[in-house]
């Protein structure tokens, strides 16, 4: 279904990664394979994964971001989440989802910088 | 007076998992849930919709409107007839899995909800009832 593709873009070094509001589970495993191959073709810095439209966060779907990111960190890249609105906020902490140890950001603006600074660290080394 | 609205919903696929947070999502709207009481009663019927397809092998999740009083809840029935579950109280235990899972399922869904009742034995499926009630 349309409505429920992933949208993954490269802008400058980092990967933008937008969800859907209802992903399924097949689209969410998908989600894995597609940042992993775009981290290797574009040799991304990072990754930002916009889940501001996202309306149910349970524990799938709190695994499948967590093992991604440590897939995209050992791969040498950041992940930063965007976005969580409030309600899932609220609900994932009261089921105690951590979402393992990814960084959130309140806007795309803000987890684009946290990407690009660590960019910027790593070629002043 | 009727009886209080009700239906049922068939989760033999993936897809079903969609369309059981989908319609319980339009349930709890309609019955007037805040939105972090919407997100926290669809939260907790997709993963027993997760579980029944999973692990029940396919089911369905009965549905229905309650009143007490002047005050409203929902109703959700989630059922198979899958292999059940041998020992509840380690089930609801945050961490068990037999699955590829967290371990989150149940317990995740217990603390959303107000009620949660199990009835289930080794080889007897299992049938998962929660409920809600509007807090105002």
């Amino acid at each position: 279904m349309e409505t429920n593709n992933i949208s993954v873009i490269k802008v400058r070094d980092i990967l933008m990664v937008t969800m859907p509001p209802d992903p399924d589970d097949t689209a969410m495993s998908a989600l894995q394979e597609r940042v992993l191959a775009a981290m290797e073709r574009y040799e991304a810095k990072g990754v930002v994964l916009d889940i501001s439209a996202v309306e149910t966060l349970d524990s799938f779907f709190a695994r499948t971001v967590s093992e991604s990111a440590q897939m995209v960190a050992i791969m040498g890249g950041r992940t930063v989440i965007v976005g969580m609105r409030p309600a899932v906020a609220v609900t994932a902490t009261q089921i105690g989802l951590t979402l393992g140890n990814i960084e959130t950001a309140l806007t795309v603006e803000r987890a684009l910088d946290l990407v690009a600074t660590r960019t910027a660290a790593r070629k002043s080394r | 007076m009727s009886s209080p609205p009700g239906g049922e919903l068939s989760i033999d696929t993936e897809g079903d998992i969609v369309a059981t947070r989908r319609t319980v999502r339009g349930l709890a709207v309609d019955l007037g849930f805040g939105l972090t009481d919407v997100t926290r009663i669809v939260t907790a019927a997709s993963e027993l919709a997760r579980n029944v397809y999973k692990y029940g092998g396919g089911g369905v999740m009965r549905w229905r409107h309650l009143q007490d009083g002047s005050r409203p809840g929902i109703e959700l029935q989630f059922i198979d007839h899958g292999p059940g579950i041998a020992d509840i109280d380690l089930a609801l235990q945050e961490g068990y899995s037999t699955g590829r899972g967290l371990g989150l399922g149940l317990p995740a869904a217990k603390r959303l909800m107000d009620e949660m009742d199990i009835q289930s034995a080794a080889g007897a499926g299992t049938q998962i009832t929660l409920k809600k009630w509007r807090s105002n």
